[in-house]
């Protein structure tokens, strides 16, 4: 890792400042500050797999960026790379500057928990634990140590994720009698429970119904103006309906274009971006 | 994931498109046919083929609907779609402007003001026509341009034309020179050949909003549509 390690910069990333790191997150500055994760040259290898090449970009705050691209070309491993869930795979290596308002995420540091507290994540398919609706919101509030008025983070939680109107009088029933559209907006108000910066959403409407992922799109488009939301799709009309920015891998880890997103469906600068969303390779 | 049916579906919008415009410039040939030839017969056939050139163009507003509507298509081929679009209405246009003429032609009674020169505004109208269609074809931003200056040129012809017309009207020497002739009459013949140039003239504007479009199309330029 290259990555600058200035001790001013965010210590709530460092090990001994988790309980009050958001607001050391909130007051950090940077030379842009509407940039909120910076990739350079980020190298990504599963063993002697190359999975990322070079990966560099900026992703501006409240905004949602989209990665789209076909099966196997890195952007699900360049997610896992911002809240360093790739280091629960033991072949996994990670190489160059991956920075969370402009602290680098990999730094000796860092405390992994205490980053993924300000970079949610929701997975695929939803994952709610086999308890109340309510312990799932505060679970992550809880096992964190963190205090506060959970009744209140409950309803505001789940109003964030649209869902309050549809389980306010439920509960404390189990998250796992919930449809499949309404888990997984349990899981994004568990995920938002904690109050991060920015939600990572691994194609998160792809186990649901176009109902349910009508109601996804819309709550991503809301969650927007409180979080960065990166979130990794196979469905390019989704991406090109609900992200500001987009970002095409191709085959081989490569990012071959990251640019606004009605540039990249309206008029794509590569020739290979032009052909993979058109259908024409894949 | 090569969508081949999805590329076969645009292919044949594009033939179809080509087709249509094809159709449209035969009709306007007829129509000038009729023009200068006093040919009812020809005109004749432009009036009833008109009910054909809708029926193509609707059906190919339909397909255009369908490919937005189930394929989703994104850049280059979304411009494509929606390029032809727009194409496809101009044709029409072009389409109804070749009937009016044909009427003219039918309904002329005198030849008036022969120094006005409706051949020669007719065909440089519909070379606008045909040179649109192969920058379309042959995605040549160069035609699409080349298009849109040559308009200067047959606003120029339509201009003159009408001049010369309403000037001569304003001093009324044709009329008086022409005794033999109805005063009633020779103003519905003038007033035809005025619309008559005014429709080439819009042959014209419409070839360009063609160039315009497939300039959009092939380049993401929309320089051409303002």
């Amino acid at each position: 890792m290259t990555g600058t390690n200035d001790p001013t910069n965010d210590e709530m990333l460092v090990e001994t400042d988790v309980s009050d790191g958001l607001s050391a997150a909130e007051s950090s500055v940077t030379d842009d500050a509407e940039t909120v994760i910076e990739s350079k040259d980020i190298n990504v290898w599963y063993g002697d797999d190359h999975a990322l090449t070079d990966i560099s970009m900026e992703i501006p705050e409240n905004s949602v960026t989209a990665m789209i691209g076909p099966s196997g070309c890195g952007k699900s491993t360049f997610l896992r790379c911002i809240n360093r869930m790739n280091d629960l795979i033991d072949v996994a290596r990670v190489e160059g500057d991956l920075t969370l308002r402009g602290k680098n995420v990999y730094d000796d540091d860092v405390d992994p928990v205490a980053l993924r507290r300000r970079v949610g994540m929701v997975f695929q398919k939803p994952n709610p634990f086999p308890k109340s609706i309510y312990d799932n919101v505060v679970y992550g509030l809880k096992i964190q140590g963190i205090d506060g008025d959970y009744d209140q983070i409950v309803e505001d939680s789940l109003k964030r994720a649209a869902l309050w109107d549809e389980v306010k009088d439920r509960l404390h029933e189990s998250g796992l009698d919930l449809s499949g559209g309404q888990q997984q907006r349990l899981c994004i108000a568990r995920a938002i429970a904690t109050d991060p910066e920015v939600l990572l959403m691994d194609e998160p409407a792809s186990a649901l119904d176009p109902v349910a992922t009508s109601q996804i799109e819309d709550l991503v488009e809301e969650l927007a103006e409180d979080y960065t939301v990166v979130i990794v799709t196979h469905n390019m009309q989704q991406a090109a309906r609900i992200s500001d920015k987009t970002a095409v891998f191709l085959t081989g880890g490569e990012l071959v274009e990251f640019d606004d997103t009605q540039k990249i469906f309206e008029n794509p600068e590569s020739q290979r971006v032009e052909d993979y969303i058109t259908g024409k390779f894949g | 994931m090569a969508r081949n049916s999805y590329q076969t579906l645009l292919n044949e919008l594009e033939e179809d498109v080509l087709y249509l415009s094809e159709l449209v410039a035969e009709r306007v040939r007829f129509a000038l046919d009729a023009l200068e030839d006093k040919d009812e017969r020809k005109a004749e056939e432009v009036i009833e083929g008109d009910h054909e050139i809708n029926r193509i163009y609707l059906d190919l507003e339909q397909d255009c609907i369908d490919l937005l509507a189930l394929q989703q298509p994104v850049a280059s081929d979304l411009r494509f779609i929606t390029a032809s679009f727009k194409i496809i209405t101009d044709l029409e246009r072009i389409g109804d402007l070749a009937t009016n003429l044909a009427q003219y032609a039918i309904d002329a009674e005198n030849d008036v003001y022969t120094e006005v020169d409706i051949r020669r505004i007719g065909d440089a109208a519909l070379d606008m026509v045909d040179q649109a269609m192969d920058a379309y074809e042959s995605e040549d931003t160069e035609l699409c341009h080349s298009v849109a200056e040559r308009d200067d040129n047959i606003d120029t012809m339509c201009n003159e034309a009408s001049q010369t017309i309403v000037r001569d009207l304003m001093s009324g020497s044709d009329f008086e020179g022409d005794g033999e002739l109805d005063p009633e009459e020779f103003l519905v013949d003038v007033r035809r050949l005025l619309l008559t140039v005014r429709d080439l003239e819009r042959i014209g504007d419409h070839a360009v909003n063609v160039a315009a479009r497939t300039l959009y199309m092939i380049d993401n330029d929309d320089s051409l549509l303002f």
